[in-house]
This record gives structure tokens, C-alpha cells and sequence, in this order.
């Protein structure tokens, strides 16, 4: 076996260990982890941040903002739909990768009409997109022998294969 | 032996920090593009309360001037000028708002620079215009009526401005350039107040 095995080896050692924690974790944790375990919290909580500080500008304009010629809707919209999407991503977590890119994608948008909620919230918005794209599920199966131990195994979706923990 | 499946939501940490790389790439991409191209489209400013703008020459052409009630951070309603300016050119502008930190007593201010700036559709609300003032076709008028905005205003083919520092709380332009624009935040001990 090459350094480069080894080393990938490793690491997908250390990934295994770090998946059995939190799996323990899990097991003994209470509803709220549980539920937030099951989508992508960070994310969608700082992107309904970010939505919220974006909507700052506009909301305090709120006079001129359907005013004809006047641009301030457009940070309405923009801060609108990152609170929606914040919202959405609690409630769909299969869909965290698009919502992650249209969060991305909207925060930077939101300089115009709403300067970004001062800047802060387009880097709060870029933040918590990524942590939405970065997000996933991993189903991990947990053996119980006769000596109360858990023994866990991780199915790779692509490979089809089975990494058996030492 | 039993066996059940369990869901562990976790972040990949490439896919993060490529997430994050390109947001922040595409950010500076577009604060660049404002830099080069000098144009942001309707930058709102107001509600906030009290923010300083200072410049060293702003030319405007087709001033008025008339009184006005408005929002500052303290009151709901509190006297001050209304002024509107057709088009505006504007050398060494610089826009600064200082904010308190959430939670904490720390101050932040925040500093929009640009060496110069043409602006369409100005509409501004002062409290305080400290500047020296330059007026072509000037026209004070007095009117009639029960609309205290149309009670007394100013009128000017163009208004020239030299070395003012101006206390504003609400700022709208109709189409904006900024050109070599710089957006900076820097901590403060504490907030500049204008009585």
C-alpha cells in the first residue's frame, strides 16, 4: 500500500469516527437537536438574518419605494425573497444546494437598492448560502451486537459500496 | 443482531469553502465592476438616522430648496431643509455613518469614499449645511398657502458648494456613479453627535 492509499485511508478513518459521534450524539440527543440535525440550520438561520438585514434599508423607505423612478423596491424584493428562501430551506432541506446558490446569488444582488444591508448583510447572505450549499444528509446504519456496542456503517450512494468501521 | 438507519446532516467542507470562495469572488467581482463602470443604480440612504457627508466641490444644476419635516435617529419628526438638484457633479465625496455593535458598546463607522461622482435626481434632507454656498439666478419665494413646504423656498439655476459637511438623514438619487469608489469600516471610540 502507497503513502497516498494510506493517507486516503486515514482520512476516511477520521471521517467514519467523526460520523459515529455524531451519530451517538443523535441517539441520545433531545427533539430540537434531532430536528435540527435533519436540515440545514446555520444556513438557513443566517440566511433569514442576512434576509432580514438586507430588508433594513428598504423597509425604512418605505414611502418612496413604489414611488415611480424610485429603485428602493428592488432591495424590498431582493431582502423579500432571502427571508423566503431562509425560511424555505427549514422546511425543504433536500433542496439546500439551490437554495444556497439563489442566496449567494440575491445577497450580492442586494448591494443595489438596499446597499446589502450595509455590506453586513450580503456577507452574512454569502455565509449562510454556503453553509446551505456545503450541507447534505448521510444515512449511516448502526449495528447493535450482543455486547450493547454499535458498530456503524456508512453506505456510499455512488459506489454502492459499504465502509465497515474497524 | 439489529440494525437501524440514521440521518446525520453534516457539511462537506469543500463544497463550503468553494461555496464561500465564489460568493466572495463574485462580490469583488462586482464591487469592481461599480468601481470601473462608476454605476450604482438608486442608493437610498435614510431612516437610519443622523450620517455625515462631507465633500470639497459639489456643482448642481437646477436647485430648490424648501423646508421639511422628517425622521431623525432621536425624533420622529424634527425640522429640516429639503434640497433637490437636477444633475450633480461632486470631486472628493465622503459618506460616513457610525453604528453600535449589536450587544455590545463597541462603534463601527462606515465610510463611502469616491473622488468623483455625478448624481441624477439628488434629493437630500439636512439638518445642518456647514459650507460655503455659491448660487447663479438665485429666487427666494414666498408663497400664500397652507402647505408649509411651498410657504418660503429657494430656487437657483445652478448652486455651487465648496468644503461642506453636511448632517443628513435622507438621501435619494435617481441614478448614481461612483467613480474609484472605496467602502470601508473602521472601529471608533465613539460617535461624532451634532446637536
Amino acid at each position: 500500500m502507497n503513502s497516498k492509499e494510506e493517507r486516503i485511508q486515514k482520512r476516511e478513518q477520521k471521517e467514519q469516527e467523526k460520523l459515529e459521534k455524531r451519530q451517538a450524539k443523535m441517539q441520545d440527543a433531545g427533539r430540537l437537536k434531532r430536528w435540527r440535525n435533519r436540515r440545514p440550520f446555520w444556513g438557513a438561520t443566517l440566511t433569514l438574518l442576512a434576509g432580514i438585514m438586507i430588508l433594513y434599508i428598504p423597509l425604512h423607505l418605505y414611502a418612496i419605494a413604489f414611488a415611480p423612478g424610485s429603485w428602493a423596491f428592488i432591495g424590498f424584493l431582493f431582502g423579500g425573497l432571502v427571508v423566503i428562501i431562509g425560511s424555505l430551506a427549514y422546511i425543504y432541506p433536500q433542496f439546500s444546494t439551490v437554495f444556497g446558490v439563489v442566496t449567494i446569488f440575491l445577497s450580492i444582488l442586494s448591494i443595489m437598492g438596499a446597499l446589502g444591508g450595509f455590506i453586513i448583510g450580503t456577507v452574512t447572505g454569502i455565509i449562510g448560502g454556503a453553509l446551505c450549499v456545503g450541507w447534505h444528509m448521510e444515512e449511516v446504519s448502526a449495528d447493535k451486537d450482543h455486547g450493547g456496542e454499535k458498530k456503524m456503517k456508512r453506505a456510499k450512494k455512488d459506489e454502492g459500496t459499504v465502509t465497515a468501521s474497524p | 443482531m439489529q440494525e437501524e438507519t440514521v440521518a446525520v446532516g453534516r457539511t462537506a467542507k469543500k463544497k463550503f469553502w468553494t461555496a464561500i470562495a465564489a460568493g466572495f469572488l463574485a462580490f469583488g467581482a462586482m464591487v469592481a465592476v461599480f468601481g470601473m463602470n462608476m454605476t450604482a443604480v438608486a442608493m437610498p440612504l435614510g431612516g437610519m438616522g443622523d450620517f455625515y457627508v462631507e465633500l470639497d466641490e459639489l456643482q448642481g444644476e437646477d436647485f430648490h430648496l424648501a423646508p421639511h419635516i422628517g425622521e431623525t435617529g432621536e425624533e420622529d419628526e424634527a425640522p429640516m431643509v429639503r434640497n433637490e438638484i437636477g444633475s450633480v457633479d461632486i470631486t472628493n465625496l465622503h459618506i460616513y455613518k457610525d453604528l453600535r455593535m449589536p450587544g455590545t458598546e463597541n462603534w463601527i463607522r462606515i465610510n463611502i469614499t469616491s473622488p468623483n461622482v455625478s448624481i441624477d435626481g439628488l434629493i437630500q434632507d439636512a439638518r445642518l449645511i456647514d459650507a460655503d454656498l455659491d448660487f447663479d439666478s438665485l429666487a427666494i419665494e414666498q408663497s400664500n398657502t397652507d402647505e408649509f413646504t411651498e410657504n418660503w423656498t429657494q430656487n437657483a439655476e445652478t448652486i455651487t458648494i465648496t468644503d461642506a459637511k453636511i448632517v443628513t438623514d435622507y438621501l435619494f438619487q435617481s441614478a448614481v456613479s461612483l467613480e474609484g469608489a472605496e467602502i470601508s469600516v473602521e472601529e471608533i471610540d465613539e460617535p461624532e453627535m451634532t446637536e
